[in-house]
């Protein structure tokens, strides 16, 4: 069993540069841009809020698509053969509140001070504010975004949590929202651990389900009642706790600005499904380790805005991975980890 | 030096893209494995298998093609025409035209990178584990350890729930 190379461009840490570099976000795109400094003999430094390395590889994404030890050997090797230093549970911030995956963190440390002590930085926070519809009941005992509710299962597995602080899923029905990884995988896990059932609502049809309709079909398969064309209007609790979800059904309508139909309510379509959870996968926000400001551009969505060497409007500082092109894959986040790490090594060396 | 194989398991693949990424960044913009979406909106990565009998290496005119020592199977740009006859008939579309060099390349297992004792990128990095490189037995066994993991979180789910499908 071996784990990911992240410092696949060589096998042992060649002759030090001399240059120091930081590296905020421990996820694919951190992981890949240290893999590639160490193998150009610069010493990185690794900060993560969350207590050990992966990022959405480990706290987000079920075990059964990527095994955990698969990162964790890799990082594993990035520490011993590479000596990169991971500083865990330590979150980069400034004038930022209370965020989603905060839970482990143990000491913060000032942006503007971390760019002063090293060479270069390089951000690679992701995407870790999830988006919450403004509707009736939202604010239930039971109702869940769904990086939050797949956070507490993995970080539980992984033995950072206790399963106490988990919600129970033995036995309980689950709905979720939303037809992208997030909302497949959050159905998914709930199957996993015990959900007596589990609906998905999504506003437009399998179709047009970012997740493909292979995965759909997958679930579906497996007893997910998959309610496509619908979308949750309110949510009813008792007690302070959801007791069920109102649904009113939807048609497509003309194309909107991103090329889909746009779904179109039906009036006086309303229905209603007990449920015990109502788990939120519409979407998420990048996450820079910056509230105020600090220097560096964000577009309207909240995304980092870089140059083509991928460094921001600070200079020597660089963004890459989901929160410089907002939620994607692996892959990308990967590539594009490679990519900065490239440009910051040829700036480091006057190039 | 003994034969290797650049296995990939399309059903452990997660269709995440890192492989088409190393691949893109090591071959700068081009990468020679890629992924593909199906109409039923699985992904599948497509790249050449180095096959032991290469239908492309047999039907190459200009006797471009020929097997390493590990046995991967490899264009010479010096002496393709660009025909495209090993497109024709390779099984899996693997060639590409090279409109830059005038030719057809592939992927050659990573050759500069056996040269130097490291593995092909695609399977260093894949999250999932879905590709293997190594001799045939070794992979061979990797491919049983990882379903009989896979059987083993099966039969343990199924306690929890019944009829639990394949991938677990
Ligand atoms: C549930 C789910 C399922 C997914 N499934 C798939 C899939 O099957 N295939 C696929 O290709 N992609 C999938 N994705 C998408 C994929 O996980 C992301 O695109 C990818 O992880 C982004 O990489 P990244 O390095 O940019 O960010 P992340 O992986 O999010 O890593 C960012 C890291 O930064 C840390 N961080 C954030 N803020 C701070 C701070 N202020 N200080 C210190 N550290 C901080 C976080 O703790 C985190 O470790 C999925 C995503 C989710 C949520
Ligand atoms: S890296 Fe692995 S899991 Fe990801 S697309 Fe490639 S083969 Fe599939
Ligand atoms: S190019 Fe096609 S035919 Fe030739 S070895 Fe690769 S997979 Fe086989």
């Amino acid at each position: 069993m071996k784990g990911m190379r992240f410092a696949f461009l060589c096998r042992e840490k060649p002759e030090p540069t001399g240059k120091k570099v930081a590296i905020i976000g421990a996820g694919p795109a951190g992981l890949s841009a240290a893999g590639y400094l160490v193998c150009h003999g610069h010493e990185v430094h690794v900060y993560d809020k969350l207590p050990e390395p992966g990022g959405l590889m480990l706290f987000g994404i079920p075990e059964f698509r990527i095994p955990i030890y698969r990162v964790r050997k890799g990082y594993e090797e990035l520490e011993n053969v590479f000596e990169v230093k991971f500083f865990p549970k330590t979150k980069v911030a400034f004038g930022n509140g209370e965020e989603e995956g905060d839970e482990f963190v143990e000491n913060i440390v000032n942006f503007n001070e971390l760019v002063e002590k090293y060479d270069a930085v390089l951000i690679a926070t992701g995407t870790w504010e999830s988006w919450m519809p403004n509707i009736e009941g939202i604010e239930l005992d039971g109702v869940y975004p769904a990086l939050d509710y797949l956070f507490k299962i993995k970080s539980a597995k992984l033995g950072h949590m206790s399963w106490d602080k988990v919600p129970p899923i033995d036995g309980k029905r689950v709905m979720v929202v939303g037809a992208g990884h997030t909302a497949v995988d959050a159905a998914m896990e709930s199957l996993l651990l015990g959900a007596e059932k589990v609906y998905m609502s999504y506003r437009r049809t399998i179709r047009e389900a970012p997740a493909g309709a292979y995965e759909i079909n997958l679930l579906k398969q497996r007893g997910v009642k998959w309610l496509e064309l619908t979308v949750p209007v309110r949510i009813i609790g008792e007690h302070g706790k959801v007791i069920a979800i109102e649904l009113q059904k939807c048609k497509l309508g003309e194309p909107d600005e991103s090329g889909r139909r746009r779904p179109i309510p039906i009036e006086g379509s309303n229905f209603q499904i007990d449920v015990d959870y109502v788990v939120f996968a519409v979407g998420q926000r990048p996450t820079p380790p910056f509230a105020e400001d600090v220097g560096i551009a964000v577009d309207k969505k909240g995304r980092i805005v870089v140059d083509s060497r991928h460094m921001t409007s600070r200079e020597g500082v660089f963004a890459a991975g989901d929160v410089v092109i907002g939620p994607s894959k692996v892959g990308r986040a990967v590539l594009d980890g490679l990519l900065a790490a490239e440009s910051m090594h040829m700036w480091l060396l006057g190039r | 030096m003994a034969r290797r194989i650049l296995h990939v398991d399309y059903s452990l693949c997660i269709g995440c893209e890192t492989c088409q990424s190393v691949c893109e960044f090591i071959h700068h913009g081009k990468p020679h494995i890629r992924i593909y979406y199906t109409e039923s909106g699985l992904p599948i990565p497509i790249n050449c298998r180095h096959c032991e009998k290469a239908p492309c290496m047999n039907v190459c005119p200009s006797n471009a093609i020929y097997k390493d020592t590990d046995g991967a199977v490899i264009i010479d740009p010096k002496k393709c025409i660009g025909c495209l006859m090993c497109l024709a008939v390779c099984p899996f579309g693997a060639p590409s035209y090279e409109a830059r060099l005038k030719v057809v390349t592939k992927c050659d297992m990573c050759a500069d990178r056996r040269r130097v004792g490291l593995e092909p990128a695609c399977s260093e990095m894949c999250p999932a584990e879905a590709i293997f490189f190594g001799r045939p037995e070794e992979v061979e066994d990797e491919i049983r350890r990882r379903t009989a993991e896979k059987i083993a979180r099966e039969r343990i789910s199924s306690t929890v729930m019944e009829s639990i499908g394949r991938i677990l």
